[in-house]
């Protein structure tokens, strides 16, 4: 306890230079879309609105802190799971010290932003945290839009008792609470029965489903070329789909943790009757274009219709909602660690923290729980507002 | 709050007014120096194609640019009151008041959501200030003046329950509603069917006549506003080229871009082979790439170096001699505007060749449910939309199918191309029976000698992928060629074909013009070397300038590859000048089937005479017989019974006994190969009169 804690303005002095390779990298981004932005497409068109471009530097920082932080361990300051008994509760810039063992050597000299209640440093439990986020979110966007557009197309495209029973069974999933749902799913003994695996299992197939589609018809009357496509699609997708879903990668490499899982699925599982109904909405009105008519009357198959002749079409409304989605998705994950149905309670995970840090606020102890509340809001900010330029610049000219 | 008291002198007069939209880009100069006047009483045609202006003019009286645009230079007076200087609180008094529009589309003029009497009564209401009771009475009066059957009712519907030629009558009563001093109508009748168009643009002629409203009409169909108009204004890519009387511009025209629209126009007398069609060769330029000195330089035939692309602006200069009748042409007086029309390639006519394709007794019934909840339990009614077609179609032969929507000439592409299946009679395809067979079992050369070319240039080609792509997935499909090489080669070609340059194969779709990218529809068509092609209203959204170019190029692709042309259309001027055999449908029914010749002489079956006598034609020296139909096209959910047509029919008295209204006519032989399905007697049929005289000269 030899030196003094900091001052406000020295926390933040010191936080920007732990942000330094983040901030730096973010403008050099900038600097280049601006230059070339007449050449970059619907990206570069994000440049000309100001919502567009405040929302793409905020996903982009914590985008670029957790690829820092995760790749390169550079920007947190702390080990997030490392306990120290003498900075329980400490206030932010205190000095970093330990009661029980040696300090790491290479860790920061003080907690920016104070210890939570076992004595973690907050700063570095909150970059840790985006980590997750950043890797969960997107993904299980990306598989939610998967089955979600696998569904889409043929119930628009072909209407009929199919979309009834289709749009009738996502209702039903719309309709179910969805915290009650996140409940069940991770009791012990719903995990026991292998409800998750079963459902992960017919979740995750969509996606390969849906990339032997798309190169099938596309491919068919070049056959040699298709079964290449098919090949490496389906090697390299029964290897992911093995590990990720039925835990059972012959070669070891790829697992998936069980609690993780869990969340990939619910997520999943929510979001994707959404995108569902988006998907069929947007193939009932494209499919009524002549160029739908001149593809079936050289006669194409049904599913090159939708995949390449309906879906690139559809592109514009579902980016939009790609990009809202993962705020939700990012709430969702809050949320689900806020009633503690998340990940490990160990790991930092911005919702678990908040909820860790409200039992304090009353005790007026606020730098716990404000922190990681501000950065799962700036992301989602973020999100929202660059799906806001997205669709804003979309819509124009 | 009362009108403007009476003003002498023009209505509405626009001194050189300028528009300008702003983007992030660039001002983008929509209208330049830009006059004219609408005296009372007077209708003022305003002519060109899209994207010259002539909407933003009349969005620039209503003052109604939007957060872009801009009035740059010039003035508006409206009754001597400089429009650009008013409040928004006086021209919210002007307008709907003094001012009234009447916009194209009527559905989305009208509230979907409050009743027919209800929006009409607002205009009164708030204008005026009058009485609920005395703005119903007014609302009725108006109903009746522009003649819609049943008024107490029409005021009791939502505009959905009316059909688009009633909705659009709707319009022009609320229009009426405020008696206002100018109407301006933008494009009024483009979304209706030719005979209810025709009786449209009786009922504003006629209004205009009875109340003496003035009016300034926006068109690109110079029939139609020779049909209309005292005057006209034809305008070229923001700036007036021409005005004067109708007569005048019609018949003395004095600038050469009228003259060139005149002449890529299919006028009566104008023949594929013997007098083709003259394109103007080009492009319309882009607001922001416009040439230096005149804009039409780079198109006009009488191009001077030096001279029209100095980069000074052109004034109008007047004619002396004629009433106010001005000209944008610094070469007026120079050119023989007298000369013969150069002579544009003759062709011989082609030789047809064998019947390639059949069909015998082809009926196509859908199943609708009339219940749309409940489909499988409720009752059901059977949608007649093709009956008993018989014709047959022969190598290189252009065969026209003519009609107004609804009468089943979309269904029958349908069936021919598999994408339905035919419910009774038989298609033949070189004599093998295909009706049966969908698409996806029809063999891969069965599909590629039955392609189809479509009608919105905006919607043929997937706005996703380039244009080399499209044409590339069209050969890969059809099985052309043994590598992508092979492919890339032929593709090339197709383009050369369709005369776009090969750089067109790296564009996206959205980089083309709608005559482009309609000929990149038909080089898709023809990539599997169809033999039939079905052309769905090809050219009616493209304009006029660009319709004569790709009609040519059909015609040219038609002559080189033996194709059978299956021409669907409601454009009769075009029909009679690119087919060879035309057959009339309404309602499902082909009610007359014959040479062109014989279609386009007497005797007629009444509905074709009906036709011929709606579709406007720009000449002066055209007497046509005034025939305008009572009503809408039935629906054909519920037809009447007997005869289709005998519901609008004018000559149903003249046939004997109810026998129109209780039974189909027989097809009749009138002459080789003209056969009409109608009751009446030879005798009368012998005794019509042709519907289309030309003066003599």
């Amino acid at each position: 306890m030899n030196k003094d804690a900091l001052s406000w303005g020295a926390i933040f002095g010191q936080m920007i230079i732990q942000f330094a390779p983040v901030l730096i990298l973010l403008v050099i981004t900038f600097a280049l879309s601006l230059a070339f932005k007449r050449r970059l497409g619907l990206y570069g068109k994000l440049f000309d609105s100001t919502v567009g471009m405040i929302g793409l530097a905020l996903v982009l920082f914590w985008v670029f802190t957790a690829f820092f932080a995760g790749v390169f361990d550079m920007v947190a300051t702390h080990d997030p799971l490392d306990q120290s008994a003498l900075m329980k509760k400490a206030l932010p810039g205190t000095p970093y010290s330990k009661l029980i063992g040696t300090p790491d050597p290479n860790a920061g000299a003080y907690y920016l932003l104070g210890g939570d209640n076992l004595g973690r440093d907050v700063f570095s439990r909150v970059i840790a945290g985006s980590i997750k986020v950043i890797l969960i979110a997107p993904f299980a966007t990306v598989f939610a839009f998967m089955v979600g557009i696998t569904l889409g197309l043929p119930a628009g495209y072909y209407g009929g008792r199919f979309d009834t029973v289709l749009s009738f069974l996502s209702n039903l999933v719309l309709a179910f609470p969805v915290i009650l749902l996140f409940y069940l799913l991770v009791t012990p003994e719903i995990v026991q029965t292998g409800i998750p695996v079963y459902m992960a299992a017919v979740l995750f197939i969509f996606p390969l489903v849906f990339l032997v589609i798309l190169w099938n018809s596309r491919y068919h009357t070049q056959p040699m070329k298709r079964n290449v496509y098919l090949a490496i699609t389906l090697v390299i997708g029964i290897w992911v789909y093995l590990g990720i879903a039925w835990d059972a990668d012959p070669l070891g490499l790829i697992r998936f943790p069980p609690n993780v899982l869990v969340v990939f699925v619910s997520v999943v599982f929510v979001n994707s009757p959404t995108v569902f109904r988006i998907v069929r909405g947007l193939v009932l009105d494209i499919k009524t274009r002549d160029y739908v008519a001149a593809a079936q009357t050289r006669g194409e198959g049904p599913w090159y219709i939708m995949l390449w002749e309906i879906l690139p079409n559809a592109r514009g409304p579902l980016l939009v909602d790609f990009c809202l989605r993962i705020g939700y998705t990012t709430i969702l994950l809050g949320t689900l660690g806020f009633f503690g149905l998340g990940l490990e309670s160990e790991s930092p995970d911005w919702g678990k923290m908040i909820i860790d840090g409200r039992r304090l606020l009353s005790a007026n102890i606020l730098h716990i729980a404000i922190p990681p509340a501000i950065a799962l809001l700036t992301l989602v900010l973020g999100l929202n507002f660059l799906a806001d330029g997205l669709r804003e610049e979309s819509l124009r000219d | 709050m009362s009108q403007t008291p009476d003003h002498e002198g023009p209505i509405l007069e626009i001194d050189s007014l300028s528009i300008s939209f702003f983007t992030r880009l660039r001002e983008i100069p929509a209208v330049m120096d830009f006059s004219v006047e609408v005296q009372p009483g007077e209708a003022v045609g305003l002519v060109g194609e899209s994207g010259c202006g002539k909407s933003t003019v009349a969005l620039g009286v209503m003052q109604d640019l939007g957060v872009n645009g801009r009035i740059v230079g010039g003035s508006i007076k409206f009754k001597g009151r400089d429009l650009g200087k008013m409040s928004a609180e006086e021209l919210r008094d002007i307008r709907g008041n003094e001012i009234a529009m009447i916009y194209q589309e009527p559905m989305a003029s009208l509230n979907p959501a409050m009743k027919i009497g209800k929006q009409l009564m607002e205009v009164p209401m708030i204008h005026e200030k009058v009485s609920e009771k005395e703005a119903y009475q007014r609302a009725l009066e108006v109903v009746r003046d522009v003649k819609l059957p049943d008024p107490e009712r029409i005021l009791k519907s939502f505009p959905h329950q009316l059909s688009g030629g009633q909705q659009q009558r709707i319009v022009i009563a609320m229009a009426l509603m405020a008696n206002p001093s100018l109407l301006i109508l933008d494009e009024p009748t483009t979304a209706l069917d030719v005979t209810v168009e025709a009786a449209v643009v009786e009922l504003v002629k006629e209004l205009g006549r009875k109340y003496g409203t003035s009016m300034l009409f926006i068109s690109h169909n110079l029939g139609l506003v020779l049909e209309t108009c005292d005057r006209i204004c034809v305008m070229y890519s923001g700036e007036a080229v021409e005005t004067g009387s109708i007569k005048d511009v019609f018949d003395k025209m004095q600038h050469p871009y009228t003259q060139a629209l005149f002449r890529s126009i299919p006028l009566p007398g104008a023949d594929k082979n013997a007098r083709p069609l003259v394109a103007i060769p080009g492009n319309f330029p882009l607001p922001h790439e416009r040439p230096p000195g005149c804009n039409f330089g780079p198109r006009c035939d009488y191009f001077q170096d030096g001279r029209c692309n100095q980069d000074i602006a052109i004034p109008m200069e007047p004619i002396t001699g004629d009433d106010r009748h001005f000209t944008r042409c610094l070469r007026y007086k120079e050119i023989d505007w007298h000369a013969p029309i150069k002579a544009a390639k003759q062709t011989a006519a082609t030789e047809k060749g064998d019947v390639i394709l059949k069909m015998d007794n082809l009926k196509k019934y859908y199943e609708v449910a009339a219940n749309a909840l409940f489909g499988a339990s409720g009752a059901t009614k059977v949608v007649k939309a093709n009956e008993t077609l018989t014709f047959e179609a022969r190598e290189s032969e252009t065969l026209a199918i003519v009609g107004e929507s609804g009468c089943g000439k979309s269904t029958f592409a349908k069936v021919l191309m598999g994408l339905e299946t035919a419910t009774d009679g038989q298609i033949l395809l070189d004599n093998k029976n295909i009706e049966h067979i969908p698409i996806q079992s029809r063999d891969t050369k069965t599909v590629a000698d039955i392609q189809m070319v479509f009608q919105n240039p905006f919607d043929t080609l997937n706005p996703s992928m380039t244009v080399g792509r499209q044409i590339m997935r069209a050969l890969e499909i059809f099985g052309h060629g043994k590598s992508d090489d092979d492919r890339h080669k032929e593709m090339m070609r197709l383009l050369d074909l369709v005369k776009l340059p090969r750089e067109f194969a790296d564009r996206m779709p959205r980089q083309l013009s709608g005559g482009q990218k309609q000929r990149v529809g038909i080089a898709r068509a023809f990539a599997g070397g169809a033999r039939i092609v079905v052309a769905d209203e090809p050219v009616s959204a493209l304009d006029v300038s660009v319709q004569a170019a790709v009609t040519d190029l059909l015609m040219e692709i038609q002559r080189e590859k033996k194709t059978t042309l299956l021409f669907i259309s409601h454009d009769l001027s075009i029909v009679r000048y690119l087919s060879d055999r035309v057959m009339v449908m309404y309602l499902g029914h082909v009610v007359e089937l014959g040479t062109t010749e014989q279609v386009f002489s007497p005797p007629y079956h009444p509905y074709t005479e009906a036709l011929l006598s709606a579709v406007p034609i720009a000449d002066t020296h055209v007497e046509k017989k005034h025939i305008v139909l009572e009503g809408d096209v039935p629906s054909a959910m519920n037809p009447p019974p007997g005869c289709p047509f005998q519901t609008r029919c004018r000559w149903k008295s003249q046939v004997p006994g109810n026998l129109c209204e209780t039974e189909v006519p027989p097809v009749r032989m009138l002459a080789e190969g003209h056969q009409v399905k109608c009751h009446l007697a030879d005798d009368i049929l012998a005794r019509m009169e042709p519907v289309i005289k030309i003066a003599a000269e």
